[in-house]
């Protein structure tokens, strides 16, 4: 047999961060941008305007089947809302489908938990993080940015904190949720990694007036242990 | 009332500009120097440019569509066609409402060769061999002309041009939502707003003015209410305020469109409030064109927000107690008053009495017959009305003047209450349209409404405003006796508007300032036949302008009636349509948002120069500069292609088997586990949509994958049906973008992946048509022996962010092998080589498997599939066309996909009996083959001969079956 490099995870947006001058750091077998500037340029940026992270580091699995609730226990999760369990947080995307996100490494873990709990139900558990990119867009301005991009009603209470909706985002299909940055409104973009570049040039380009820059998960962690 | 030191003209940006105004937009301590026509200007910031040119004696601005002649400000409100410029490569810009910017390049339209000197303006000594619907009637003979005259024509009217070549500025959309949205920014709009927001709606305020207070920012009497109704909205976080913007459309739903710059923005509104004001109608009189003709509320306008005067001596020619108020403000601004024409017999206005105490001419029951002057006014001829209501032109006199303002009456805005399917009723006593039933979710406020005072109009929004709110679910409505209350006000305001809205006479009178129509041109489009409301705006073009009927419904509306003997009730109204007002291309595209999918390697295909390519979304190497070098690595060697675009999708459950039985031709429930077989899709129709291959993994888990561009109209597919009740016991995950897919083909590629895994990869121990799970360069995969090229090749998916790992590591890995990555044409090649078809380019949607050469894959025993019953009718009928390869008798002629496959009919004549899908040159045969359509009985026996129509010539070709390559598939299980 040959050698080879160590396997190392690449996300859809690895390119774009190089050419962008992106920093990057080793996370659970991911090459994940840290820092495009500097950690408080990348801050203030957010707090001022709106900033673009690429989390696609992050788990994220699918929970499917007419039994699929009872993997929560006795919680009750209306549709578009967020349960958390055991440090997971799901979400319903339907009556019979829940989307769960971990952190970054811990996709494969989580998948086994979720099985062993549904091994009684005819329930499918699928890991979906190397399907689908994960961009953050947060800061003052990321509702306002969100309403260029997508249909849905991102002012006022309408999407809170927690909630969670499949729409269109610049004409493709997405999984938005809000997550907000301790007080700054941020929202994660999930769907196709094929198209992850294509959606990270129209945020920035619709963003343009709005001071968009790109920000490092060096800014994001500080951004919410504030 | 202001004193004589303040209202005298001022050295400043211009002659005419007046000492500063309370409520004006400009800020005279920013200079903005520009150009018009190439002549150096200087405005102020906030002035339009309109007014800054107005500041310097500018009086012509445009000139008309059809007769070039000059045209000055009328509406000052971005109402009508007359100011329209060009800025730089934007064309239709209205000077009226466009703020002036520094170094902004401001040229005229439609004038050759200037605006002062325009030769065109010789058209209207032609005016009468071009009569209304003169396009129908002439320039129709001799047809060889056309092109003469429509060059002609074209060169002669227009709006402006279009730099093709220019760059558009960035356009954008953005969404809103609103509980309750409000349309214009006048009192009652604001009084809606304030009202519906207290009853806890959210509320959002459209108006198309650059700040909120209507008609009250230029009523100098009103500003401490302008003040008042600001504060009332200001610090409201319930009120979003959109100024600058226009609603331009409304659409089923309340979903309303509004423009404001180069953004679009889509809004969904519970409800709305209609709250669009009144617009000013104009008067039609001799050369009522005639720049220096303005309307009431420009020169208003002009002399309060901007601080500009409109003329030296001015004639008021009114019908209410408007057009006194004009006069007072004219007055105020130390313009001349000539005399104040009014066509009542007397008033009662404070404005009124306050001049005439002044001396200021008032000719009650007058009224003007013609503006006189050739590019200006120079006065104006006016008449005592007779007894019967007519103007008696045997006592007609000229008053010295070079401004005519007229204020003789206003027309509700009612488009969007219109475009909702609100229904509107003619009031003969007010002589205007009043609204009677609205649409569900929709309210009406303010002069819209009716209302004619601000007070009123102001309580009549908060009413409004709490109906909406209520329509939300936020409140109980407005109280009966407030309702009754304000109608009862209402009832007792004055008329405001006259029904006189033509004095005839013998020179022009414009109806459509945008497309130069006259009374008369409408009366004969009426004579002709033309006589109701729609036919007569399609033959004569009325309302179809810029303005989009602003300036010309009202009174169009009042002539067809006359003319056709007829109520104003009766004679209805036009359609109104969105866009309200003009809207640019740039606005309605927005963002260009056309998705692109790329796949994990796609970087790698860049930085070693691949020829990319468009496959539905997808971007796909073609090539890497040769592809026949590429072909050739895959047949003696290996090559490596990434086809991570095949749509992958995974189905669990015991109930998959059945699912899968149905959906393809093929039968799926005895295949074994680590099996993996071709399938075939047909729709209902027995029409043939897509293939793939399908790999049984676990006992209870299938991995399915599609053509690229297929992925996700299958996927639908199948949950469309698993939805319909065939879904149990079975769940669909569409997989597609989880792993990565590269194709490693060739006679060395086991060697090459051999070289990254632990697991044995012989033919006995990994056989063809089996899938395996196994560590491909330390990366968990699914490996998949498979052969689309016909030779020994296996794909193998891993997943999507090891993708470029391991797409490296196997071109590493085949180095020594003389690995080469090969592009979707050298796959075209190769898998015609073993005439394989693609779907969609060697199918259409009327293939059926039996036609396309694929009846081997169709089980008819099973007991039901997805276009059995169109399937078993065809396979009884027999077929027509069949699909079948072909060999070229010159080896070296490649025709062309989609030509025509001819043979000679029974008279010797070429009759087209079939076409080409798939032709290149294979490297490896050293020949042209091909697949095409042909006559059953044509394709039956191999060898037979037909022609291909190229070029017009015939080239040979013969009928070939079967792969043209390794027909036994012994490389396939080397």
């Amino acid at each position: 047999m040959s050698t080879w490099a160590a396997p190392v995870k690449l996300s859809p947006l690895h390119a774009t961060a190089r050419d962008l001058g992106a920093g990057f750091a080793k996370t659970s077998g991911w090459q994940i941008p840290e820092v495009y500037s500097t950690l408080e340029a990348e801050i203030s940026a957010a707090e001022r305007g709106v900033a673009l992270a690429d989390e696609t580091a992050n788990g994220k699995i699918r929970v499917e089947g007419e039994e699929a609730e009872a993997v929560w226990g006795p919680r009750e999760v209306e549709i578009g809302g967020r349960v958390v369990v055991d440090s997971l947080h799901a979400y319903r995307l339907r009556r019979d489908c829940f989307f769960v996100s971990t952190p970054p490494g811990r996709d494969i873990p989580a998948r086994r938990t979720l099985m062993d709990r549904a091994s009684d139900q005819f329930v499918t558990v699928t890991n979906l993080t190397h399907a689908w990119s994960e961009i953050r867009v947060v800061g003052s301005a990321a509702s306002t940015l969100m309403s260029r991009v997508c249909g849905l009603d991102f002012a006022g209470g309408a999407f809170p904190d927690g909630a969670a909706k499949q729409t269109s985002v610049a004409r493709t299909t997405q999984l938005v949720i809000r997550r907000d940055a301790v007080d700054l409104p941020a929202y994660s973009i999930l769907g196709a990694r094929s198209v992850a570049s294509y959606l990270w040039d129209i945020f920035m380009e619709a963003g343009t007036d709005l001071q968009i820059v790109p920000i490092g998960l060096g800014a994001i962690r500080a951004l919410e242990s504030r | 009332m202001a004193t004589e030191s303040i209202t005298r003209a001022v050295p400043g940006t211009g002659p005419d500009r007046l000492p500063p105004q309370s409520g004006e937009v400009i800020d005279r301590g920013a200079r903005v120097a520009f150009t018009f026509d190439g002549r150096a200007f200087t405005g102020y910031a906030g002035d339009t440019i309109a007014s800054a040119l107005a500041a310097d004696g500018v009086r012509v601005l445009s000139r008309s569509f059809k007769y070039h002649r000059p045209r000055g400000l009328l509406c000052c409100a971005g109402q009508c066609p007359n100011c329209l410029v060009q800025i730089g490569d934007e064309p239709n810009v209205r000077a009226c409402t466009r703020r002036v910017e520094a170094g902004m390049a401001v040229r005229s339209q439609n004038a050759q060769p200037s605006l002062d000197r325009d030769f065109l303006s010789l058209t209207q000594l032609a005016a009468p061999l071009m009569p209304v619907g003169f396009y129908y009637k002439t320039f129709i003979r001799p047809t060889a002309l056309w092109p003469s005259f429509e060059h002609v024509l074209r060169r002669a009217a227009g709006l402006g041009k279009v730099d093709l070549a220019s760059r558009p500025d960035a356009c954008d959309k953005a969404y809103l939502h609103a509980d309750v949205v409000v349309v214009g920014g006048g009192p009652s709009g604001i009084g809606a707003a304030v009202a519906a927001a207290e009853e806890g709606a959210r509320v959002a305020l459209f108006d198309v003015e650059p700040s909120l207070g209507g008609r009250l920012r230029f009523s100098p009497s009103q500003s401490g209410c302008v003040e008042k109704l600001l504060a009332s909205v200001a610090n409201r976080s319930d009120i979003a305020v959109y100024t600058d913007t226009a609603v331009v459309g409304w659409y089923q739903d309340n979903w309303l469109a509004a423009v404001t710059g180069s953004r679009l923005f889509k809004i969904r509104a519970k409800s709305v409030v209609v709250a669009t004001g009144a617009i000013e109608t104009p008067l039609l009189f001799d050369h009522n064109d005639l720049p220096g003709v303005m309307l009431g509320s420009a020169s208003q306008r002009l002399i309060h927000l901007y601080g500009v005067k409109p003329g030296e001596k001015a004639l008021v020619v009114t019908a209410n107690d408007d057009g006194w108020d004009v006069a007072a403000d004219l007055a105020e601004a130390d313009i001349d008053i000539a005399a104040v024409v009014d066509e009542r017999h007397s008033c009662t206005s404070p404005a009124a009495d306050e001049l005439i105490s002044r001396g200021v001419p008032a000719l009650f029951r007058h009224t003007i017959l013609e503006a006189v002057g050739s590019k200006r006014v120079r006065a104006a001829r006016v008449a005592r009305i007779d007894p019967l209501g007519e103007a008696d032109r045997s006592a007609a006199r000229n008053l010295a003047c070079d401004l005519i303002v007229v204020s003789v009456g206003w027309t509700p805005d009612l488009a969007l209450f219109h475009m909702a399917g609100g229904e509107s009723v003619y009031d003969a006593q007010r002589s205007e349209p009043q609204a009677t039933a609205a649409p569900k979710g929709m309210f009406l406020a303010g002069r819209a409404a009716g209302a004619h005072t601000a007070a009123c109009a102001m309580d009549e929004g908060r009413i409004a405003g709490r109906r909406a709110a209520s329509s939300s679910g936020f409140g109980n409505g407005p109280g009966g006796s407030e309702v009754s209350d304000l109608l009862a006000r209402k009832a007792g305001e004055p008329v405001r508007t006259s029904a006189r809205t033509v004095v005839p006479g013998k020179k022009k009178r414009f109806l459509c300032y945008c497309e130069d129509v006259t009374d008369v041109d409408l009366q004969t489009a009426i004579a002709e036949g033309y006589d109701s409301l729609e036919l007569l705006k399609r033959y004569s073009t009325i309302s179809m302008g810029p303005c989009q009927g602003k300036m010309c419904s009202m009174n169009t509306v009042h002539l067809c009636a006359r003319a056709n003997g007829k109520q104003v009730q009766e004679t209805g109204k036009t359609t109104s349509r969105p866009p309200f007002v003009p809207v640019t291309l740039g606005a309605l595209a927005g963002q260009n948002m056309e998705p692109v999918q790329v796949s994990p390697a796609h970087q790698w295909h860049l930085d070693r120069g691949a020829n990319m390519m468009v496959a539905g979304l997808w971007l796909r190497p073609e090539d890497y500069g040769d592809a026949t070098a590429e072909v050739k690595a895959v047949r003696e060697r290996v090559g490596l292609m990434d086809v991570s675009t095949l749509g992958k999708i995974q189905l669990t459950g015991p109930g998959a088997p059945e699912l899968l039985e149905r959906l393809y031709v093929n039968q799926w429930r005895k295949l074994g586990v680590g099996r993996v077989r071709y399938g075939l899709m047909c729709n209902d129709e027995g029409v043939v949509m897509d293939d793939g291959v399908c790999a049984r993994i676990q006992e209870n888990e299938w991995y399915m994958s599609t053509t690229s561009t297929g992925a996700t109209t299958v996927f639908e597919w199948i949950q469309w049906w698993v939805q319909s009740g065939w879904g149990e016991g079975v769940h669909v995950v569409n997989l597609t973008d989880s792993y990565a897919a590269f194709n490693l083909a060739g006679p060395r590629s086991r060697d090459v992946l051999q070289r990254l895994t632990d697991r044995d990869l012989s033919n006995r121990k990994f056989p063809y048509m089996r899938v395996r799970s196994t560590r491909v360069a330390g990366v968990l995969c699914r490996v998949l022996r498979i052969g689309f090229t016909g030779e020994l090749s296996y794909e193998v998916h891993c997943p999507a962010s090891y993708g470029m790992h391991v797409w490296e590591a196997l071109i590493a890995a085949g180095e020594e092998f003389g690995i080469a990555p090969f592009g979707m044409e050298a796959q075209r090649v190769l898998r015609l080589e073993k005439a394989h078809i693609i779907v969609g380019q060697d199918t259409d949607a009327l293939s059926d498997p039996f036609s396309a050469n694929m009846e081997w894959a169709v089980k008819m025993n099973k007991r039901d599939f997805l276009g059995k019953p169109m399937l078993t009718r065809i396979s009884e009928r027999g077929i027509g066309q069949r699909l079948v390869g072909f060999r070229m008798a010159r080896r070296d002629v490649v025709p062309e996909e989609g030509l025509q496959a001819v043979r000679p009919d029974v008279n010797g004549k070429q009759e087209i009996i079939g076409w080409l899908t798939s032709c290149r040159f294979s490297p490896a045969l050293n020949e042209t083959i091909g697949l095409c359509w042909l006559p059953a009985h044509v394709a039956a026996e191999a060898g037979t001969p037909f022609q291909i129509r190229r070029d017009g010539e015939l080239e040979g070709a013969y009928v070939h079956h079967g792969p043209f390559y390794d027909p036994e598939g012994e490389r396939l299980q080397m």
